[in-house]
C-alpha cells in the first residue's frame, strides 16, 4: 500500500495520512502506537511488530482539547491533543509521550486521563547531555520502554529483532539523505512541499514498505539545472501546516540545510549497526543535533546553523517559530542576535496550526527577500 | 541579654543577615550560586556557596504590582509577553536595575532543578549566557506511577547529585564535606517538621492562619533551608500561633464559613485584596500544594544523597496529576476543606496545564464545586478586576446552594 507511492501522491498522504495509516492497521491487523515529538526510540516499537506514527499536529478545529490545555499551551501539543480526542484516536492502541519542557511536562498525564481504554506510556528522555548519567539515564529509559512494551503486547524481543528494525530505519534515513542531496544541487527535481513530505511520512508509515517508494522516488528524479531558485536553512523544530512549504515553492526557495526535528535531525538518528543495539540506540542519542529543551548551549545551535549556512552557501536563514513554545522563546533572542552578528540574514516565521494566515507569512517573507535583494540587510 | 525577637521581627533580621552574607559573598572567598526554589540546596549550604532565589526577588516587585512594567522592559528585547512574569520581571531588573529591595547580588554559577518547572532552566541559561558562567541541570524526570521506574528515577538523581558535587569541588577546588552536608540535612530536616507543623496550623478551627500566612512564613524555608536560623524561626512561629491564636480560639475569620483550597501559586499583586473580598463571604483560603512543596520529609537514616533525591523528584509539580490530585485530598481530609479555587496562573505552564485535569478528579472526588480561573501571577496586564470578582462572587453563591443542599 506504501510501497508504490508517486511523488504527487505523497504531497496528499502527508497533508493527510491517517485514512491510509487506519486502513492499513485494520488489513495488516496491526497495533499502532503514537508518540509527539522528540526523540522516542522508534525502532523498539517497531522491533515489537508495531507500527510507530510521530504524531505531528491536526489544522481542523480544536473543540475538546481547549478544555484540557489554556490557550497559551502550543499549538502543536493542543492540535495533538485535539487529533486523538476528536479525529484519529481510534486508529492508535497505545502512545509513547516524551516529556520535555513545561507543555509537555503533564502531557502524558492528560492522555491517560482522556483516554483511559489506551496504553499511554512516558519516555522520559533526559533534560541534560553532557553529563555521564545522560548516556546512563538514556539507556534506563530504553530498557524501561522494552520491558513495558513486553508487558502490554505480551511478547519479547531479541537483539535480533531490534537490529532487523534499526537496519530498516536506517535505510529509510540514507534514502532520505541521498534525496535531500539531490534537492540541494538541483531544487527542480522535487519541491521543498514534497520533500519534507517524505520526511513526515517516515516518521508516519511503515518503513519496510515506504522505502520502496523512496528508491522508486529516488530514481525517478530529473535532475535538471533551474536557476532563480533562493537557497535557504530552516531553523526550529518542526515546520507546520504544510501549507507553508507551499509558500517556499511559490517564491522559489530551495532548502539546502535545517535543523528541524521533523528534517535534518530525524536524519542525525542513524544507529550503529554493529555492537549492541542497546548502546547503539543509546548512543544515538546523543548524535543528534541542538533540539532546544534538552541542550543548555545555543551556542551549539548557533555553531549548527553557521556551519550549515557557510557549508552551503545559503542565502538567509529562516527561523520557524511555533507560537508560544516557551523553548525556542528563551533563545530566540539571543540566537538571533549571534546570527546577525555574524552577518547571517534571519528571517522569523510565526507559525500556529489553527490561525495561520497564510498571505501574512507570504507579505512578510516576500518583504525579507526583497530587501534582501537590495542588500539592505 | 537581647530580649527574644518575634517571628516578623526574626524573619527581617534572618533575611537581613542572609542578604548581607550574600552581597559581600566575594569577600569572605564565597561564590553566589542562583537556584530554582525547589532544587537540593542543602549541598550549596553545606559547600558554602550562598544560594540566591531570582524567584523570591521577582515576587517583591510583582507583589508591588511592578510586574507589567518590567515584563515589558523584558518584552522590547524580544521576549514573548507569555514567559513566566518571575523570568520576565527578572530580565526587565537587569536591564533597568529597577527593584523594590535592594536587588540581589550577581551569580557566580547556577543550578536549575526541573522538578519545579522547565521555565527556569531556560531562564537561568539566558542569565548564564550572558556571563559566560557556568550551569548545572539537575534533570528530574516526571515521578511517574511505577514503582521500578521510581527506583530507577532516585538512581539517576543519586548519580546527578554526585556529578554536581564534583561539579562545585571542580569550581571551588575543595573537597566537598559529607559530615558538614549530614549537619545541613538535620538541619533542613527539623525545619522542614516544623514549617509543616506550621503550615499544619491551618487544621484548627476556626483557623488560625490562612494561606496568605503561609505565603509570607515560607519565605525562610525557601531560602534558609539546611540552616539553624531556619529551625528558630519555625520553633517561634508556631509557638506563637499557639499561644496567641489557638489557645484563644482565635481565627483570621470568627465566622468561618468555608474553608477553602488554592490551587497554584498566588496572584501576588492581588493577594490582600483577595483576602479582603474571599473573608467578606466568611471564606478563608487554608491551604495549597504549592506552600506545601517545601514539607519536606527527610530520613536522616539513609544516604543524604538519596533522601535528598527521593524528596526533590517527589515535588508536587514533579508527580503525576493523579499524584498530585491524592496530595490534594489528603490536605481536604486533614483540613476539612469545603470548597476549591484553582487558578490557571498563565505565568506557569508547569503547574497550570494539569489544572483542569486536577480540577475534574477533586471535584469528582470532594463532590465540591471549583471555581476555575484564568489570569496571570505577576503581569497585572492579564488580570480582570471585574470579571475575577463577578466570578469570585458568583461562586460563593454556588457554594451557598451546594451548602443548602448537602445540609
Ligand atoms: S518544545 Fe515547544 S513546540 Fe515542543 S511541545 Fe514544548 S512548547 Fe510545544
Ligand atoms: S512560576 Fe512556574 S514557570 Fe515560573 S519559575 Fe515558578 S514554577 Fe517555573
Amino acid at each position: 500500500m506504501w510501497d508504490n507511492l508517486s511523488l504527487k501522491q505523497v504531497a496528499k498522504y502527508a497533508q493527510d495520512p491517517y485514512p491510509s495509516i487506519r486502513k492499513w492497521v485494520k488489513e495488516k491487523g496491526i497495533k499502532a502506537v503514537g508518540s509527539t515529538i522528540a526523540d522516542v526510540p522508534e525502532e523498539v516499537i517497531y522491533a515489537f511488530g508495531l507500527l510507530p506514527v510521530t504524531i505531528l499536529g491536526t489544522n481542523k478545529p480544536l473543540k475538546k482539547a481547549p478544555s484540557r490545555l489554556p490557550d497559551n499551551a502550543c499549538s502543536l501539543a493542543r492540535s495533538n491533543l485535539e487529533l486523538v480526542m476528536s479525529y484519529e484516536g481510534d486508529l492508535f492502541d497505545g502512545f509513547v509521550l516524551p516529556q520535555v519542557c513545561d507543555t509537555t511536562q503533564h502531557l502524558s498525564d492528560i492522555w491517560r486521563i482522556v483516554l483511559p481504554d489506551r496504553y499511554v506510556e512516558s519516555y522520559l528522555a533526559p533534560r541534560q547531555v553532557t553529563r555521564p548519567s545522560a548516556r546512563y539515564w538514556v539507556r534506563e529509559e530504553i530498557e524501561r520502554l522494552i520491558a513495558s512494551l513486553s508487558r502490554w503486547c505480551g511478547k519479547s524481543i531479541t537483539d535480533e529483532d531490534l537490529k532487523k528494525s534499526i537496519r530498516i530505519h536506517n535505510e529509510n534515513k540514507a534514502l532520505l539523505k541521498d534525496i535531500y542531496k539531490i534537492k540541494r544541487k538541483t531544487p527542480s527535481a522535487i519541491t521543498n512541499k514534497e520533500l519534507f513530505s517524505l520526511f513526515k511520512l517516515s516518521m508516519q508509515l511503515d518503513k519496510t514498505e515506504f522505502n520502496r517508494s523512496l528508491e522508486k522516488i529516488k530514481k525517478g528524479l530529473k535532475p535538471e539545472k533551474k536557476d532563480g531558485y533562493t537557497d535557504v536553512i530552516l531553523v526550529g523544530i518542526t515546520c507546520d501546516p504544510p501549507e507553508v512549504y507551499d509558500l517556499f515553492d511559490e517564491i522559489n526557495l530551495n532548502v539546502v540545510g535545517d535543523t528541524l526535528v521533523t528534517g535534518t535531525r530525524y536524519l542525525q538518528g542513524v544507529v550503529d549497526e554493529n555492537g549492541n543495539p542497546l548502546e547503539a540506540l543509546t548512543g544515538r542519542h546523543f548524535k543528534r543535533g541542538f533540539f532546544s529543551p534538552i541542550h543548555d548551549n545555543v551556542y551549539k545551535n548557533f555553531e549548527e546553523i553557521k556551519t550549515l549556512y557557510q557549508k552551503t552557501g545559503a542565502k538567509a536563514i529562516i527561523y520557524v517559530h511555533i507560537e508560544f513554545c516557551e523553548s525556542q522563546e528563551y533563545d530566540l533572542p539571543d540566537l538571533k542576535k549571534m546570527i546577525k552578528q555574524e552577518g547571517m540574514p534571519i528571517h522569523v516565521m510565526d507559525t500556529e496550526y489553527q490561525t495561520l494566515s497564510l498571505s501574512h507569512l507570504r507579505t512578510r517573507l516576500q518583504a525579507f527577500f526583497e530587501s534582501l535583494k537590495g542588500g539592505s540587510l | 541579654m537581647s530580649e527574644k525577637l518575634n517571628s516578623k521581627e526574626l524573619s527581617k533580621k534572618i533575611t537581613n543577615d542572609y542578604l548581607d552574607e550574600a552581597f559581600n559573598a566575594h569577600e569572605k572567598g564565597k561564590l553566589v550560586g542562583y537556584t530554582t526554589a525547589i532544587s537540593p540546596v542543602e549541598l550549596f549550604v553545606a559547600h558554602d556557596v550562598i544560594p540566591i532565589y531570582p524567584e523570591n526577588h521577582a515576587v517583591a516587585n510583582l507583589t508591588a504590582k511592578k510586574g507589567a512594567e518590567l515584563c515589558s522592559v523584558t518584552e522590547s528585547m524580544g521576549y514573548t509577553s507569555h514567559l513566566c512574569a518571575y523570568a520576565r520581571s527578572d530580565l526587565g531588573y537587569r536591564e533597568t536595575g529597577m527593584t523594590v529591595t535592594r536587588g540581589i547580588p550577581k551569580p557566580d554559577i547556577f543550578m536549575a532543578c526541573n522538578a519545579q518547572c522547565f521555565t527556569l532552566t531556560k531562564w537561568f541559561q539566558v542569565l548564564a549566557r550572558r556571563g559566560n558562567l557556568p550551569i548545572f541541570i539537575f534533570d528530574t524526570p516526571e515521578f511517574i506511577m511505577d514503582k521500578k521506574a521510581r527506583e530507577e528515577i532516585i538512581k539517576y538523581c543519586v548519580v546527578q547529585l554526585k556529578e554536581l558535587i564534583e561539579w562545585l569541588e571542580g569550581i571551588t577546588k575543595k573537597k566537598f564535606d559529607y559530615d558538614r552536608l549530614r549537619e545541613v540535612m538535620k538541619y533542613s530536616a527539623e525545619a522542614s517538621i516544623l514549617y509543616k507543623k506550621f503550615l499544619d496550623m491551618a487544621q484548627y478551627k476556626p483557623s488560625p492562619i490562612s494561606i496568605f500566612d503561609c505565603l509570607i512564613g515560607m519565605a525562610i524555608t525557601v531560602y534558609r533551608r539546611g540552616t539553624p536560623e531556619a529551625i528558630e524561626y519555625y520553633k517561634t512561629l508556631c509557638e506563637e500561633i499557639m499561644e496567641n491564636k489557638v489557645n484563644k480560639g482565635i481565627g483570621v475569620l470568627q465566622n468561618e464559613k468555608y474553608r477553602l483550597y488554592w490551587e497554584n501559586l498566588p496572584v501576588w499583586f492581588k493577594f490582600s485584596d483577595h483576602a479582603k473580598l474571599l473573608g467578606s463571604y466568611g471564606g478563608v483560603i487554608l491551604t495549597s500544594l504549592y506552600v506545601h512543596a517545601w514539607s519536606f520529609e527527610f530520613d536522616l537514616s539513609k544516604d543524604p544523597l538519596v533522601t535528598l533525591a527521593e524528596n526533590y523528584v517527589s515535588r508536587f509539580s514533579n508527580s503525576t496529576i493523579e499524584d498530585r490530585a491524592n496530595m490534594a485530598l489528603d490536605l481536604f481530609k486533614r483540613y476539612d476543606m469545603n470548597g476549591m479555587i484553582m487558578f490557571m496562573n498563565r505565568s506557569c505552564k508547569a503547574v497550570s496545564f494539569a489544572v483542569p485535569s486536577l480540577k475534574d478528579i477533586l471535584t469528582k472526588k470532594t463532590g465540591i464545586p471549583a471555581l476555575v480561573f484564568e489570569s496571570d501571577m505577576g503581569d497585572q496586564r492579564f488580570y480582570s478586576e471585574a470579571q475575577i470578582r463577578t466570578r469570585i462572587e458568583a461562586y460563593f453563591e454556588t457554594l451557598d446552594r451546594f451548602q443548602r443542599k448537602t445540609a
